[in-house]
Order: structure tokens, then C-alpha cells, then sequence
């Protein structure tokens, strides 16, 4: 297993703490007073119906790591990663990565992308959402209509796709914006085997080129073992585990964060991660 | 875990340490570098709801023409008797509302901007002017088309033009930065005000009736007369109309003034936007 813990740092996550509102009332509440009174927004304390999303966490993500985020539903994976993206403000704490330095994320396969438009309208839609020109895109088209491997399809209308399909469009165009930092938030659970397998070898090359790295994001222990070289486990907001020792990351997951599950299916969980063949 | 320095290190959200006008201006110039991906917007966004039909854009025109064949029929008829008007009365109020409708529509785009992005803010960092830059265009392609109808249909309720009309579209700039300053600040309420928003949206459709759109700018009756006589929409709708009709300055000095203070009212409004619309993306829910 390759060490990391040398390469240089692409991103650095420093104490990252962010707060949410539980009530919808007081949510809104919260926003005019913030607004007016803008000097205390970042205090530290929980006002009434607040909650930590993201409770002091702190992680590095070095040249040529794909580092795998596990964590029960709702433990604060996807607003991790959406502070990291710049969508969601912190409350304190920091986010440090190079000056320029280029972050994709994939949240959500099918958003901004337009049903009635065909599969190459899209592209164009989606590549400028990402902030790429137009000559960018031109130049990424024959990249694009490769990796997805839609052939014809690709000018039929995107309403029509399966889900699949549409993973392999939205996933191919991610590619192509050539991310620094890659965050791919749970947009391999779908589509096939084959075109999944694509992406593991794809992404596996591509941290190699020097200047890269992944955060994927996951509940599939088996997708984190194909991939991951570090893992981090989350747990209601806070990051309760950090290694590169993948399997003994993931069991620590399974017998820690896994509360609702019977002790059967535990069982077969940590079976399938101790057997399992690299 | 950090004992290394990470020299070649930077805070990704180092802008916060900036002005607001700063930021303001690294706005402005980021929405330029994403002026594709507003074009892709744009086109979408017209194309979009003629997609599936045959005629396709045409319906664009198509709308506006029914609505200027009402008012033909009205003024055939007869049933419209004129105030103390410069044109004749339909001719006014269709020239009017329609100026009204372009300083109305701006508000509501923009004070709809953030309410119906949601899903694209959360999933994709952009600058979110970017979605305002798109519906003012939109919104100003909308404006466009059955004006020129109009234009014709006034001619033919006999209105002829000026040379100094040529500058009418130059006059709306002021209802526009109004239109679009106002919006920007309920655009934040209707996230964590959602009843001052409809407040604001009240009045907003009230003031059509403080203004003189469907009647004359001399009014008898004295407490109205007070209103109009100091509502500013009064005067920059005014000004335009005028201007378009007989090439006159109508009140140019009120207007001066009160297109200064839309100015002012556009930057205080987007000023706010950029100072608090982050902060208040996470607490939009989606409905």
C-alpha cells in the first residue's frame, strides 16, 4: 500500500465547524437576525434549535490520494463536502488550498442539466455551469463523447435517459472540466457495472498525474475498498476516524456507525470487508 | 496532524476579508468570465417552453399581438372616453402599462432570483448573479417585442414620433436600476421574510394605481393628486412616455434627480445581495 503522508498538500481542513437551524421558524429567524446584526454571526455558541452540522473537523487531502468519506446518512458527509465546493459558508474554521487551484463536485447527477435538451445541448449546459468557455467545451467534446460511450444517444432528449445514462453523461462532462480536487458525492450509485469499473480505473489514473486528488464519497464499503487509499469516517458531524488502513477504517465504521443495523447483517457487512479480494 | 506550514497554502474563501464594494466588483467580474454559460442560460430559458410545440417562438409574437387586437376592438368600440391626455387615451394607457409592466417585471425577477435557483446553489458553485444577469435579459427580450407591436399600434391610434424618441429605451435605465435594486433586497427577505416578500409584493402591484398609468398626471381628487405628485415612479415613467409621444423633457429636472436615487437604490440593493446572499443559500428549502 502506498504511503501519502509525504506528497504535498492539495487541500488542508482546519477546525471546520457549521451550524444549522433544526426549526423552520427559527431558521428564518436566525437569518434576518444574522443579517442585521452581522457582527455575531460566526459566534460560537448554539442558539436555541441549532445544531452542529460539521463539529470541528480536520483532514488533509494530499497529491495523489482518493480519500473516501463514509459516514451513516445524515452524519454531515455532503455539507462537508459543499463547504469544501464553497456553496456552504463555515461558521469557523478553514479551508486552505493552492492559489487558482480548480475543485469539481458532483452533488447531484441530474441538476442544472435540461430534460427537453438532447444529450450534446447539455454538455454545453452543464460545462459553462462549470464554469468552462465555450472553445473549453469544444475542445472536451470528442473526451466527452468517448468516456460516456452514449454514441447516438447523446442527441436524443436527456429526459429520456435512464439513470444510468444520465450518471455516465453528467460524470463524463465532470471529468472533463480536468479538476484539481475531484468530489464526487455518491454519483457512482448508479449505472452499470461496466461503465462504474471505467471510472475506478479512470479515476486511479488520473490521481497519478501529479497535482490531483479525489474525495469520494460513499456508503458502499466495497466502492471504497476498489478505490480509496485514506479513509475518513464520519459521525454526526464530526470525523470519528482517519487512516489509510482501509479495511480496519471501514470496520471501524461498520461497528461503530451502523447503530440500526442488525447484528446478521453486521456480520455480513464486516465479512464482506475482511474477504474481501483487492 | 498539521506541523507541516503549507506555504503555497491559501483560505479558498479569502474575498471574505475584502470590502463589500470590493466584492461587489470581484463579482462583476467573475459573472463576466461565466457570460457562456449566462448565453446557454438564456437560450434555454427562451427555447424551453416553445420546445414542443410546432410553432415554436413564434408564439412570442403571437401573445402580444392578441393583446393589441383588445385594445384596437376597445377603442372601436368607443367604450374608452379620454382624461385630460396628450394622445389619445388608449394609445396612453397602453404605452403606459407597458412601461409599468418593464419596471414591475424587473422587480419580480429579481426578487424571485434566489427562491428559484435553490437546487443550482446547492449543487454547483457559481456566482449566483449569474442567474439575475440571465432573467434581466430574458426579461428585456420579453419587454422588446410586443413593444415594437406597440409602436405600430400607436401609430395607428395616431401618435406620431420625435427624433428625441430615439433615446426612449436610454430612459427606462432608471426604472430598471429601481426595479432590479428593490428586488434584490426582498430577493433576500423572501428566504427568512417570506411575509414581508409578500408585503413588498402588494405594494408593488398597489403603486400601479398611485401612479399615473391608467389616468391622467392631473388628478381632481387632492389626497391622490399629493401622491402622484410625489411618487417618483410619476416622473420616470412619465418622462419616457412623453418623450416617445412628442419628443418633450417632461419634469427633467425631477427625473435627474429621481433617476439618481435609483442608481443609489441599485447599489445599496446589490450591495446587500453580495454581502448576505451566501449566507442565506443553506436556508432555503426546497417546496
Amino acid at each position: 500500500m502506498k504511503d501519502f503522508t509525504n506528497q504535498p498538500l492539495l487541500l488542508s481542513v482546519r477546525n471546520v465547524n457549521k451550524k444549522f437551524t433544526k426549526d423552520i421558524r427559527y431558521n428564518m429567524y436566525y437569518g434576518i437576525r444574522d443579517m442585521l446584526l452581522s457582527n455575531h454571526r460566526n459566534y460560537m455558541q448554539l442558539r436555541e434549535k441549532e445544531f452542529w452540522a460539521i463539529k470541528d473537523a480536520s483532514f488533509d487531502l494530499r497529491e495523489g490520494e482518493i480519500l473516501g468519506v463514509v459516514g451513516a446518512n445524515g452524519s454531515g458527509k455532503t455539507t462537508l463536502m459543499r463547504i469544501i465546493s464553497g456553496i456552504y459558508n463555515l461558521n469557523s474554521g478553514e479551508i486552505l488550498a493552492r492559489p487558482g487551484q480548480k475543485t469539481t463536485s458532483i452533488f447531484a447527477l441530474k441538476s442544472g442539466m435540461e430534460p427537453l435538451y438532447t444529450g450534446r445541448e447539455n454538455i454545453y449546459l452543464k460545462g459553462s455551469l462549470y464554469g468552462m468557455s465555450k472553445e473549453e467545451i469544444d475542445n472536451q467534446m470528442s473526451f466527452i463523447e468517448d468516456f460516456c460511450e452514449l454514441g447516438d444517444r447523446l442527441d436524443r432528449p436527456f429526459g429520456n435517459y435512464s439513470s444510468g445514462m444520465a450518471a455516465r453523461l453528467a460524470y463524463a462532462i465532470a471529468v472533463a472540466t480536468r479538476p484539481d480536487v475531484f468530489i464526487i458525492d455518491e454519483a457512482l450509485a448508479v449505472g452499470d457495472s461496466v461503465f462504474k469499473a471505467k471510472c475506478f480505473d479512470h479515476l486511479k489514473d488520473y490521481v497519478k498525474d501529479g497535482g490531483k486528488g479525489v474525495l469520494f464519497v460513499s456508503n458502499n464499503v466495497r466502492k471504497v475498498l476498489k478505490i480509496a487509499t485514506r479513509v475518513i469516517v464520519m459521525d454526526e458531524g464530526e470525523i470519528i476516524y482517519n487512516s489509510q488502513e482501509i479495511r480496519k477504517a471501514l470496520q471501524f465504521y461498520i461497528e461503530n456507525c451502523l447503530r440500526t443495523l442488525t447484528p446478521e447483517k453486521k456480520a455480513a457487512k464486516l465479512a464482506a470487508v475482511t474477504h474481501y479480494d483487492f | 496532524m498539521h506541523s507541516e506550514t503549507p506555504e503555497k497554502l491559501v483560505p479558498i474563501n479569502s474575498w471574505k476579508h475584502l470590502s463589500t464594494w470590493q466584492q461587489m466588483l470581484g463579482r462583476v467580474k467573475k459573472v463576466y468570465t461565466f457570460r457562456f454559460l449566462i448565453r446557454q442560460m438564456v437560450k434555454t430559458s427562451i427555447t424551453r417552453d416553445y420546445k414542443r410545440s410546432f410553432i415554436g417562438l413564434w408564439w412570442m409574437l403571437i401573445t402580444p399581438l392578441l393583446a393589441v387586437v383588445t385594445w384596437v376592438l376597445l377603442q372601436g368600440a368607443g367604450i374608452m372616453n379620454p382624461g385630460e391626455t396628450s394622445i389619445p387615451y388608449p394609445a396612453y394607457v397602453l404605452l403606459s402599462t407597458s412601461i409599468w409592466s418593464f419596471f414591475l417585471q424587473s422587480y419580480q425577477v429579481s426578487s424571485n432570483v434566489l427562491i428559484n435557483g435553490k437546487q443550482l446553489m446547492v449543487t454547483t458553485d457559481f456566482p449566483h448573479e449569474v442567474l439575475l444577469v440571465e432573467k434581466i435579459i430574458i426579461h428585456l427580450i420579453h419587454f422588446v417585442i410586443p413593444l415594437v407591436l406597440n409602436l405600430v399600434v400607436l401609430v395607428f391610434f395616431g401618435v406620431s414620433f420625435h427624433s428625441w424618441s430615439i433615446l426612449f429605451p436610454l430612459t427606462l435605465l432608471p426604472l430598471l436600476c429601481l426595479g432590479v435594486g428593490l428586488g434584490l433586497f426582498v430577493a433576500l427577505m423572501r428566504v427568512v421574510a417570506v411575509d414581508f416578500a409578500q408585503i413588498a409584493d402588494k405594494v408593488m402591484n398597489f403603486l400601479m394605481f398611485l401612479t399615473p398609468i391608467i389616468y391622467a398626471p392631473k388628478v381632481e381628487v387632492k389626497f391622490l393628486g399629493d401622491i402622484v405628485a410625489l411618487n417618483p415612479l410619476t416622473y420616470l415613467i412619465g418622462f419616457s412616455r412623453d418623450l416617445l409621444t412628442n419628443g418633450g423633457f417632461t419634469n427633467l429636472n425631477l427625473y435627474l434627480v429621481f433617476s439618481t436615487l435609483s442608481i443609489i437604490v441599485f447599489l445599496l440593493g446589490f450591495r446587500t445581495f453580495t454581502k448576505h446572499e451566501q449566507q442565506l443559500v443553506e436556508r432555503l428549502i426546497n417546496v
